[in-house]
């Protein structure tokens, strides 16, 4: 919980301007970060700005925690202290787009949305298929490295982004990598700060490869009678010379809140389903759908069908939209983002199942056939408290996937802030490279300014 | 004191992996870059405890410890600059496990690159960064370096393939980061230790993405008069977003010493060639190559022909990885650059190194990764003739402010090492550079690792460093 704290405002407005201060109620609401409240907004026009600001917090020990669309505020452990949320909407342009040479630089207050528009005029995107796309912000997409089932082809960001600007926990501007689209001058910096929530520095500048769209594209389902026969066909497809965009396996209760329409009637409501894409020329979209076909009926599948323009546009939003979906479903949710290879992911999604049914809670999964996740266990009635089997499952989730014959890692992306008592909680037990990741946070925020606490091992 | 640590070292590992003779001394005393340093000792460790207890002891006599693998680097990263002790890793050359169904490998940091890809064969995989020297360099060093090769223009760099590492910490302490699986929840040290040069920790294992080899692969040889032609291809190529696995440029001048020594059937009469692939499903490869041909017809070239069989393709490619050693044919050294620009302005690059060859009358060969950027102008030189190495040395400084001037970077895939680490200045501001020395002192408080490697000095700040003249007429390959 935040501690009540004065806030000399007058400094903050000299710094970026009096209209960009901002106490409003409903504003300070909209950048709750687990339970905790900002006293102040702050919307700085540039890093100059940022750096004075963070400098001014350092000084007066106050809690600074960065926001774009403010979709993602609930991801991490609650803060120690919360005084300042700095709101980069006004860092909303695009610096440097040069088509020709495939690259895009922007500010971190660029919308997904728009930023995707722009691409679209010169036949280009970014492959981030990602949640609350109606609002969600590329500072946002990169600070908590938003999964994307584009990832499949493309990689996720660390892939992709070539370089960035940013502000320190101390007021330094700095940067790394840079605009071209192979580089290894110096330390890549902007590494760490993909998945970093703003703990260790405030994002300024994203420098990105673009990719060309794709002439046609194509998406088809198969179903199966059991996740083993899922998998199965998943692995024949990474094996086989295919090169689908997208293999998204959904078990089956992910398939009601995914497939609509025609689609749900054609999907036995017992099966768990994959969602696949394949796109480039129309002659290699026309070999895919006939060659997965093949491989899904030598792998047992009950269906395989293309889906029509609409219902695929239909399914992608909603695949993309997951994690969103299942908190509309159940307020008191726990969504673990898990990665592991694929060969174990179907036992253990089998093992987190069991243990879902053991705490009388229902259990949903949507992932990436390469081996990244999100599992969430939901209450199956709805009460104004998170049940106590919540808290219970989520040590043993962190359990399970420990094993050291599972390869997996897992976090708990979202849940209610009540169950939240430690860092743990979200993070899972201590690991020996926390020491690493603690002396990373040293360097680059001495003096824990940026999000203190919402970090793994406490950071 | 130091005769001390040698033997404590002998006792440590036995006396077959511990070098200090000065004969043997001399051997790891350079890499394939133009510098030099000379260690104290080499040791020949077989396991991470080894390192682990190499770094305590390395510690305890404040000796410095540098990291070797096959010696290929061409920036100095292995050169014990401030003497010390280097570990060289060619006895933890070990395959440790190859998990086909998931597509990973576990392997030791000595392994050399192609023998993972060899190993893997059978199975229809392949490890997919590429360095031209990958008959020889290890697994280890592409860590360090974050190596690249062709076909990272479709594939990405070893950071890319990279999903798990085990690490020896300058403390002596042992850690491991990731694993198999494609993400680990906190920090991406994967990304920070992928490319560090050997200056934040050891690295002692590597999980390694395995890839599926693919069903059609098309290798075609455009045939240029001019250089304009030729880069404007390039530029064309990249404008209408065909992506390539692969798009090599090798000037008429390189192509002449290659085709001499390779025999490959290059025309040796012409200004450049372009050697593109692409690979995929045979749709895709046909599709992609007719629109390649046809890019490169519009822009002039006088010929272009793809290889009709895998011996032709060898060949071809064979001219491109040894391209590099056929310079040895024509000239005593060469000096090889590395800057990258944005692909857009390679027709002016191109000009602008035409115009530096003339104004400090030097031999300059060009042969690089046309499709991202990544340039190697290769400097031609003979180390006897010590102000003509002075011209050397102001040329390559010439061509790496351009690149930088334009937008681009310092180096693409060879690291800043001892060679360009004074260069720094000219990309990063002195803040930039402060954060990165806290983040290699964070892993690295003595300095005990690696030192003189990445950062400046501080000593000539933006000056490219002049190499100790080469004592040996050796070619390094």
């Amino acid at each position: 919980m935040s501690r009540p704290a004065q806030v000399p405002f007058t400094r903050l407005e000299e710094i970026a301007g009096g209209a960009s201060v901002v106490t409003d109620a409903a504003e300070i609401a909209a950048r709750e970060v687990c339970g905790a409240l900002p006293a102040v907004i702050v919307r700085p026009a540039d890093a100059a700005h940022i750096a004075e600001i963070l400098r001014f917090a350092a000084a007066e020990q106050l809690a600074v925690i960065p926001t774009g669309g403010c979709t993602k505020l609930g991801i991490g452990s609650p803060p120690a202290r919360y005084d300042i949320a700095l709101d980069l909407s006004r860092m909303n342009r695009v610096l440097a787009y040069d088509p020709q040479d495939l690259t895009l630089g922007v500010e971190p207050g660029v919308r997904i949305e728009d930023l995707l528009r722009t691409l679209a005029e010169k036949k280009q995107f970014l492959p981030l298929a990602v949640p609350f796309s109606d609002r969600a912000t590329i500072g946002g997409i990169v600070a908590a490295n938003s999964s994307s089932p584009l990832r499949h082809a493309y990689g996720a960001v660390r892939d992709f982004c070539l370089g960035m600007e940013f502000v320190t926990g101390e007021g330094s501007q700095a940067k790394s990598g840079g605009r071209v689209v192979k580089n290894v001058t110096g330390y890549d910096l902007h590494k760490l700060l993909i998945g970093s929530l703003g703990t260790l520095a405030v994002i300024t500048r994203v420098n990105f490869r673009t990719f060309p769209i794709p002439q046609a594209q194509g998406t088809f389902v198969a179903s199966f009678s059991s996740a083993e026969a899922a998998f199965d066909f998943c692995r024949a497809v990474s094996h086989s010379v295919l090169t689908p965009q997208m293999v998204e396996i959904a078990n089956p209760g992910t398939a009601a809140l995914i497939f609509s329409g025609e689609i749900s009637a054609r999907i036995e409501p017992r099966t768990w389903s994959v969602v696949l894409s394949a796109a480039g020329q129309p002659a290699v979209v026309d070999r895919h759908e006939r060659e997965l076909g093949h491989l899904a009926g030598a792998a047992d599948a009950e269906e395989f069908f293309p889906l029509s323009d609409a219902e695929a546009y239909s399914v992608h939003a909603q695949i993309r939209e997951f994690p969103k979906l299942m908190m509309e479903r159940a307020a008191a949710a726990a969504i673990f983002r898990v990665s592991a290879v694929p060969g174990v992911m179907a036992p253990l999604l089998g093992k987190l199942r069991v243990l879902a049914a053991q705490h009388e809670l229902d259990f949903v999964s949507l992932g990436l056939a390469s081996g990244i996740f999100h599992v969430a266990f939901l209450p199956q009635t709805e009460s104004s408290e998170p049940p106590q089997s919540l808290s219970e499952v989520i040590a043993e989730v962190f359990r399970t996937c420990g094993q050291p014959e599972m390869h997996a890692s897992s976090m708990l992306e979202w849940c209610p802030t009540e169950i939240k008592t430690s860092a743990d909680v979200v993070w899972g037990p201590s690991r020996p490279d926390f020491e690493l990741m603690r002396r990373v946070k040293h360097s680059f925020d001495p003096q824990n300014v940026l999000a203190p606490g919402r970090f793994a091992g406490g950071i | 004191m130091q005769p001390q640590l040698i033997r404590e070292l002998e006792a440590l590992l036995g006396p077959q992996a511990v070098l200090s003779a000065p004969e043997d001394l001399m051997l790891y005393e350079y890499d394939g870059s133009v510098e030099l340093g000379s260690p104290r000792c080499i040791v020949f460790p077989t396991s991470a405890r080894d390192v682990a207890g190499i770094v305590r002891l390395a510690n305890r006599y404040e000796t410095p410890i540098v990291g070797r693998g096959a010696g290929t680097g061409l920036s100095g990263g292995a050169i014990a600059r401030n003497g010390g002790i280097v570990i060289a890793f060619s006895r933890m050359n070990r395959i440790l496990e190859i998990d086909a169904a998931n597509l990973r490998a576990v392997v030791q940091p000595g392994v050399v690159n192609l023998d993972l890809s060899r190993a893997v064969e059978h199975l229809g995989l392949y490890f997919a960064p590429d360095p031209s020297s990958q008959k020889s360099c290890t697994i280890g060093g592409n860590v360090s370096e974050n190596s690249g090769g062709p076909h990272t223009l479709a594939y990405g760099v070893t950071a890319n393939h990279v999903t798990g590492l085990e690490l020896v910490l300058p403390g002596g302490g042992i850690v491991r980061i990731g694993g198999k699986s494609v993400e680990t929840s906190g920090y991406d040290l994967r990304g920070l230790l992928v490319g560090s040069e050997g200056t934040l920790a050891l690295v002692t294992e590597i999980t390694v993405r395995l890839m599926r080899k693919p069903e059609a692969v098309k290798t075609l040889l455009a045939v240029y008069d001019t250089l304009d032609d030729t880069t404007e291809s390039v530029v064309e190529i990249t404008v209408r977003a065909i992506t390539p696995a692969a798009c090599e440029m090798l000037d008429g001048f390189t192509l002449r010493a290659v085709e001499d020594y390779v025999h490959a059937g290059f025309p040796k009469d012409c200004a450049a060639v372009l050697l593109i692939e692409v690979e995929g499903l045979k749709e895709a490869v046909e599709a992609q190559a007719a629109e390649i041909t046809e890019v490169c017809r519009l822009h002039r070239a006088r010929e272009v022909r793809a290889a009709r069989n895998d011996q032709e393709r060898n060949l071809l490619w064979r001219g491109r990885k040894e391209a590099f050693g056929a310079m040895g044919r024509i000239s005593p050294m060469y000096y090889v650059q590395d800057g990258v620009i944005p692909r857009t302005r390679l027709p002016e690059t191109l000009r602008r190194i035409e115009e530096i060859s003339r104004k400090y009358d030097l031999q300059i060969g060009n042969i690089f990764h046309a499709g991202d950027g990544n340039l190697h102008p290769l400097i031609l030189f003979d180390e006897r003739d010590r102000a003509q190495f002075a011209r050397v040395v102001a040329a390559g400084g010439e061509i790496m402010r351009h690149c930088v001037e334009v937008g681009g970077a310092l180096t693409g895939e060879h690291g800043i090492g001892m060679e360009k680490n004074e260069l720094m200045p000219l990309i990063f501001t002195p803040d930039d550079i402060a954060l990165m020395e806290r983040v290699r002192a964070a892993f690295n408080p003595l300095g005990s690792l690696n030192p003189g490697k990445v950062l400046p000095m501080g000593k000539a700040c933006g000056e490219i460093r002049v190499p100790p003249m080469p004592a040996s007429t050796t070619i390094p390959t």
